[in-house]
């Protein structure tokens, strides 16, 4: 055993384990002599893997005062470097992780106010802006303290760098890339501001505003704009130090923390108003629009979050599970190759995972992500990111001299990272001797029978079994320096027997076997020595993980959910002959007649058309309606719908904030839904800009919008917008009365007409989302669905409307529409109604179920909605109360969920009736539409069937046998010894138009 | 949502209200809706002897007398058959060509004159505070003179069984007929049930693992709570006189003397057998109400009898990998699995739609009469008042309605007249009142079965 060179390196070795002081600066007093030294190494005859894909086989790296001087295969090495032999070993850049909150104070909580009232503006002391959720002037260069225990860990995995900020807010400032030293703060500090952060999330404002992700993304759109206008003059006003940071920081790289993949579409649109490009750090789910994704143009940093196995064992709980959550687990290990093959450049971060960080990276690897890619996207491209190649990422000369010493290839199952060099200093990661050990030994003690050893379990704290002929022992294991020594009780030694050694030299795999001194319960001392006769077994469950990860994954659906397409559908030609056809145009209800269907468009009604190559539908003794068009609708969005933190909320978009991926889309086709008006809610007066949508099942965001419509704009009036029912607390933000409302209104448009005015004039003027809102109201650009129920406020509102010079397009809810309807009729606006709803609030104790066909019959335009994701699938049913209450024709109830809403939403040159050149959004019914016994066959939008129950019924086994087959594969997990997690179901949320949903509280 | 006792009904309206905040602040502001409708006058008793003549006469147990004839006397139903095969002799005579007469609706559970103005805490009479109490009855708190419950029957919702809400026994429910001077003479069945909310219930499946362990830590000490209870209620009901009197206990005593019936409110297959396990070792046979996962435990349900009150057709699956109809096939699921069910509705104003609640359970798997069924004869069954009411049969009250057609569709339901126990119900309401009012206003006129 070669035990001097051994001894001599050991104590290298845990000299790294303190800082070295060695890094001189020199505006630095010194305490004592001072001690400069020339921090000049050679590292000689390793593998040196300079960056992905270029290798030197013994290379030599010489590094001086932590920067790389010389690399390659021919280094002279000038006299004064301490030489280290690295034969069998290798070097790697260090790895550097763009998205950590290294060495930073954490977040505040959220401050609740003891009286929980609203708060309008930021609290923070100083010139800063009014909402704290923008924290554009914070650095973290200003806080970064460097923090041993953390960046221990980070160094463990094999980082050398990280970019760190403040994971707090929507504008979250400037981040700090530091070295992961323990030097002085002043010596890891390496860029002061690298990158500004962003998040539509806001974090620990105290802010009311924003409660929802649309208010989030609002906001951050408007403060860009307030940015413009303070650096074009706007400071003189008023100084403002967050905007004067954003302006001064927008030449930096701009990374957005994306909740989920459509965050991520959602984010470039708004950087894209602003010709922005953002990194965004993904939330691993990226694969499931992976073509939008890449449309982006942005780069990524992926986490690698994969979900546990969840534990199946209980059928019923396994139930809670939905396919999306299950399918998600198998593909998201695939996440990272599939950005590989899809070109989409990406760094990873250990963020989130960092317990599982390289079980996690090799599982991605074995799920397609290439080692070389792997390494790129854990050095060259974060450091390109930040714009720090220069710097980081490869082993070149000039650069500093962070990089790894492994034992093996980097990402091999068996590589031990032995030593993290951070800017020269030399930290060590794991002490491969222990590794080493690892295995079963065959051990001779003088004096005593034969015994076995096994050596097995982690590295860093190994357990040791000792087996003899009748008895077994576990022995306690202490590792000091180079010497190990174990403990056992066994009755054959008589008592402890206590057993020494040299441990073998790092990465060394003891072939001769070990050998040392045994000091027997008498206390006599003899020398032991053991053979090594087999590898210890690896634990299952890694190798259960293992076994499944690569196998190949089923498909990924559109939208990501059951009854997503695995291939999205297109228009064809359909002839649906025999029909009885409610046209909602003057031939009225035409019985037996055929409507053809191409490019998307009604091509033809009449009888006996001819086919024309169309598949043909026989819809013998079934009835074809207009899709059913719901006017309020609050179905298809994420994580809010009322902006409720201030009372005039019109920059808000609901188009933000659409979710292409809600089932509810598929269930409301189900009911014959083909068009719905995604409204904000009624928490304020003037509430936000609503989103018309297709329900074209499977299309992104985009995809499902109504294309080249009208704007519309909510506004609502009665108890929400009073927050009469929300709580004691709830009494100081304007308004509380009817009589505040109605100022409200007036002051809005007043100030929209002042604004208006000055943007005419020119000049400077702050562009004021809000104002642009309602100014397109005074232009008739923007239209008005106003949720009203009580008669008195909708007079109220058609008054202010007049005065100020605009009208209201639809008053939707209400409920008191009959007795105004005639006021209503001369103003011009349509009603838009519940069919029988209610005694659920003061408000609505004079609603009744006439209403509809009433206004109907008293000259408004009249209509019935759901705003409720269950009723909106029985809309045709809804529409049949107007025949039973009210006594509407058939034909002109069918209307109301029809043509009536089309008209109000200015659609009906499109959709809701069925005329040659129309859209084909049609519905084929069972039975007569407006009868309860009516079950919607296909319902076409743009031609295609998103709908078809024949084809929901082989859809149900297809979910049912993709669900057993993921049940299996993860009972497998488990069987096999795997890690799994307790079955949860994800949130599910539905709207209704007064719900509030507060970011914080879900 | 914090509060563990809401039941579906106060779920869905406090969604309405705004989510987690509560109503407060109208109880000590005053200013009360009121309530009374003067000109809706509850009808006297039947004097004289009615024919309805020519009518299809579902009976409710599944048959269909086409052509067919009912007469009532004294509040009963002294005859019914093909038309011509009943005495006409001294009835005033209802001709009811193309019509059709039904046995009046039955819903199962409502909180119908326990809340008026739900968003208003001043009208919700429904969720007495504590956890355990069987003592509290909903008849007493019964509003025979609000708004809501003409506008029910005028579509054919005739009895309903009111059901305190809170806790985890909430209390004891009444059958009422739903034209009635006072509470005292609304009731038709007094105090025959004792409802229970499973403790299980109160799991939310949207909370994160931590509020969800912490509940399920609650659930458990609930269940062993109400174990306690109820062991210690069986034992004190066995003492022929006890010493100090228990009202808690003695409201408990009639589920193990039959007198009463036990509801059990769970939705969960887990808690649904949970319940039934429960129920065996005390030796109770339930009544499970809601039961959206009863489909998956119907062998269960069915070899130990129990009955499956079905809530709410109209709602959405709970799951998005379920069948996108499942809510409107778990009637035919029952059905077909033979457990022994009825259909209801959640709410209070909403019971108006209770015919067509039965009408989605015809459209996706029930003949229309076995729909029928679901909503008059099976409730009845389920309840315990069958022996006089729920069909039209000789010697049952004449509770009955006619309607210009098929009352199960929205699209024909039109109630003509309704007639419970014999006595001709005023069909008016407020909201015709309304609707007179000012379609007067417009020069229209109104249009009114």
């Amino acid at each position: 055993m070669k035990t001097k060179p051994l001894f001599a390196l050991l104590a290298i070795a845990f000299a790294y384990a303190v800082p070295t002081g060695v890094l001189a600066q020199e505006t630095f007093p010194e305490n004592g002599v001072q001690d400069k030294r020339p921090q000049l190494y050679a590292f000689t005859n390793a593998t040196i893997v300079q960056r992905a894909g270029v290798r030197i086989e013994q290379g030599t790296l010489l590094i001086r005062q932590g920067r790389i001087e010389a690399i390659g295969r021919q280094v002279t090495i000038p006299p004064g470097a301490v030489v280290r032999d690295l034969q069998g070993k290798y070097i790697y850049p260090s790895l550097i992780d763009l998205y950590t909150s290294y060495g930073l104070p954490s977040p505040g909580s959220i401050p609740r106010r003891a009286d929980a009232s609203p708060q309008f503006l930021s609290e923070k002391r100083g010139a800063y802006g009014w909402n704290e959720a923008i924290r554009a002037e914070y650095q973290a260069s200003d806080h970064f303290a460097v923090h041993p225990g953390e960046a221990e860990k980070l160094r463990k995995l094999g980082f050398g760098a990280v970019l760190s900020h403040n994971k707090d807010g929507i504008g979250r400032g400037t981040s700090v890339l530091v070295t992961l030293g323990q030097e002085r703060d002043n010596l890891e500090l390496l860029q002061r501001a690298a990158a500004t952060h962003y998040s539509f999330n806001k974090g620990s404002s105290g802010n009311d505003y924003p409660t929802s992700l649309m208010g989030a993304v609002a906001l951050l759109r408007q403060t860009w704009y307030d940015a413009r206008w303070y650096a074009a003059g706007g400071r003189e006003q008023a100084r403002d130090l967050s905007l004067e940071a954003l302006v001064a920081t927008q030449e930096l790289p701009r990374i957005f923390e994306a909740a989920d993949v459509l965050d991520i579409l959602r984010a470039d649109r708004v950087g894209d108003e602003f010709d922005v490009q953002f990194v965004f750090r993904g939330n691993g789910d990226s694969y499931q629009r992976l073509d939008l994704v890449k449309a982006t143009g942005g780069a990524l940093i992926v986490p690698l979050n994969f979900p546990e196995a969840y534990d199946m064992d209980d059928p019923y709980d396994a139930r809670q599970v939905s396919l999306r959550q299950m399918k998600h687990w198998e593909l998201a290990p695939f996440n990272p190759g599939r950005l590989e093959a899809a070109g989409i450049p990406f760094a990873i971060t250990a963020e989130g995972a960092e317990k599982d960080f390289w079980k996690n990276l090799r599982k991605a690897i074995a799920c397609g992500l290439s080692p070389e890619q792997a390494l790129r996207s854990l050095t060259e491209i974060p450091a390109g990111l930040i714009g720090m190649e220069e710097q980081l990422g490869t082993l070149e000369r000039g650069k500093l001299a962070n990089f790894l010493i492994t034992t093996s290839a980097l990402f091999d199952e068996d590589n031990v990272i032995q030593e993290n060099w951070v800017s020269g200093v030399p930290y060590s990661v794991d002490d491969p001797g222990l590794a080493g050990l690892i295995g079963i030994y065959q051990v001779e003690v003088p004096g005593l029978p034969a015994l076995e050893m096994i050596i097995s379990g982690p590295a860093a704290k190994p357990e040791v079994r000792l087996i003899a002929d009748k008895e077994e022992a576990n022995a306690s294991f202490n590792k000091t320096g180079g010497l190990f020594t174990l403990r056992a009780e066994m009755d054959i030694a008589g008592g402890a027997l206590r057993l020494s050694g040299f441990a073998p030299s790092p990465g060394e795999v003891p072939a001769r076997g070990l050998t040392g001194q045994a000091t027997l319960a008498g206390g006599e001392t003899v020398t032991w020595s053991a053979t090594r006769t087999a590898d210890a077994k690896k634990s299952d469950g890694r190798k259960a993980e293992q076994q499944t990860a690569g196998q190949k994954p089923g498909p990924v659906l559109y939208p990501f959910t059951a009854y997503g397409w695995q291939q999205l559908p297109k228009a064809e030609k359909v002839l649906i002959k025999n029909a009885t056809v409610w046209t909602n145009e003057r031939p009225g209800v035409l019985q037996r007649a055929d409507v053809l269907i191409e490019q998307g468009k009604i091509a033809a009604v009449g009888t006996d058309l001819r086919t024309g190559g169309a598949r043909v539908i026989d819809a013998e003794g079934k009835h074809l309606t207009p899709g059913i068009v719901d006017e309020h609708s609050h179905i298809a969005c994420t994580r809010g719908i009322n902006e409720a933190g201030q009372a005039v909320s019109a920059e808000v978009r609901m188009g933000d904030v659409i979710n292409s991926e809600d089932i509810n889309i598929y269930r409301q086709l189900a009911g014959g839904v083909t068009t719905s008006h995604i409204l904000h809610g009624s928490a304020n007066p003037i509430g936000g800009q609503s989103q018309l949508i297709k329900l074209r099942w499977g299309q992104d965001p985009e995809g499902l919008k109504f294309e080249g419509a009208d704007g519309f704009i909510k506004f609502a009036l009665g108890e929400n917008v009073k927050q009469s029912n929300w709580g004691d607390n709830q009494t100081t933000r304007f308004p509380q009365t009817r009589m505040g409302v109605q100022q409200v209104m007036v002051d809005a448009f007043q100030r929209a007409k002042e604004y208006g005015k000055a943007r005419g004039a020119g000049g400077n003027v702050r562009r004021d989302l809000e104002l642009d809102a309602l100014l397109e109201i005074l232009n008739e650009k923007r239209f008005i669905t106003c949720h009203s129920y009580v008669q008195s406020e909708i007079a109220m509102l058609m008054h202010v409307a007049d005065s100020m010079g605009f009208r209201v397009n639809t008053f939707t809810h209400i409920l008191e529409g009959y007795k105004l309807a005639d006021e209503m009729a001369a103003h011009g606006a349509a009603g838009s109604t519940f069919s029988d709803w209610w005694a659920y609030k003061m408000e609505v104790k004079d609603a009744i179920p006439y209403n509809a066909a009433m206004m109907h019959q008293a000259g408004v335009l009249a209509g019935i909605n759901s705003d409720d994701a269950e009723m909106a699938r029985r809309l045709n049913q809804e529409a049949a109360k107007a025949v039973m209450y009210g006594g509407l024709s058939e034909e002109e109830a069918l209307k109301l969920v029809t043509l009536n809403p089309a008209r109000m939403l200015h659609i009906d040159d499109r959709v809701g009736s069925i005329a040659v050149g129309k859209d084909a959004d049609l519905v084929i019914w069972s039975d007569h539409p407006l009868s309860i016994y009516a079950k919607v066959e296909k319902t076409f939008v743009d031609g295609i069937a998103y709908y078809d129950a024949d084809r929901d019924a082989e859809l149900q086994q297809q979910i049912s046998r993709e669900r057993a087959r993921l049940t299996g594969k993860m009972l497998g997990v488990k069987q096999a010894g795997g890690s799994t997690q307790k079955p949860v179901s994800e949130n599910k949320i539905y709207y209704h138009c007064e719900d509030v949903y507060d970011e914080f509280n879900h | 949502m914090r509060m563990y006792t809401m039941n579906l009904t106060t779920k869905r309206l406090i969604r309405l209200c705004v989510a987690g905040i509560l109503w407060a602040g109208f109880l000590t502001r005053g200013g009360l809706p009121l309530m009374a409708q003067p000109t809706i006058i509850p009808a006297p008793p039947q004097e004289q002897p009615l024919l309805i003549e020519g009518a299809t006469i579902h009976v409710g147990n599944g048959t269909v007398i086409e052509n067919g004839s009912l007469r009532m006397e004294n509040g009963k139903i002294s005859a019914v058959g093909p038309a011509g095969s009943v005495s006409v002799s001294g009835a005033m005579v209802i001709k009811a060509g193309g019509k059709h007469v039904y046995p009046g609706l039955i819903a199962c559970h409502t909180i119908l004159g326990l809340a008026e103005i739900e968003a208003v805490r001043a009208t919700r009479d429904y969720n007495e505070t504590g956890e355990l109490n069987p003592n509290v009855r909903a008849i007493v708190a019964y509003e025979a003179d609000s708004h809501v419950p003409p506008t029910v029957r005028s579509n054919g919702v005739l009895l309903a069984q009111i059901v305190p809400q809170g806790g985890v026994i909430s209390g004891t429910s009444s059958v009422v007929a739903l034209d009635a001077w006072t509470w005292e003479e609304a009731a038709y069945q007094t105090d025959g049930g004792l409802w229970i909310n499973w403790p299980g219930n109160s799991v939310d499946v949207t909370a994160n693992a931590d509020q969800r362990q912490k509940q399920r830590e609650q659930v458990e000490e609930r269940l062993r709570a109400l174990t306690h209870f109820m062991e210690q209620a069986k034992a004190y009901g066995e003492l022929p006189q006890p010493d100090v009197k228990n009202l808690r206990f003695e409201a408990v005593k009639g589920i193990f003397t039959g007198e009463k019936r036990l509801f059990i409110r769970a939705g969960r297959a887990k808690d649904i057998l949970a319940a039934l396990n429960w129920c065996r070792t005390l030796e109770v046979r339930p009544v499970i109400y809601g039961g959206h996962e009863a489909h998956l435990v119907a062998d269960f349900l069915r070899d130990d009898q129990v009955p499956v009150i079905l809530d709410d057709p109209h709602a959405l699956p709970s799951r998005a990998d379920d069948d996108v109809n499942l809510p409107y096939k778990r009637a035919a699921l029952l059905k077909d699995a033979g457990v022994e069910f009825c259909v209801s509705t959640w709410g209070y104003w909403q019971l108006r739609n209770l015919p067509f609640m039965a009408g989605t359970a015809a459209a996706w798997g029930l003949t229309r009469e076995e729909a029928l069924t679901a909503v008059t004869l099976a409730p009845a069954r389920i309840l315990g008042i069958d022996a006089t009411t729920g069909s039209l049969e000789v010697g049952k009250d004449a509770t009955l309605f006619i309607s210009g057609g098929d009352a199960l569709d929205m699209r024909t339901n039109q109630v003509e007249a309704a007639f419970i126990q014999g006595r001709s119900i005023d069909l008016d309401n407020r909201q015709k009142q309304l609707y007179r009012k000012y379609m007067g206003k417009y020069g229209l006129e109104a249009k009114l079965p």
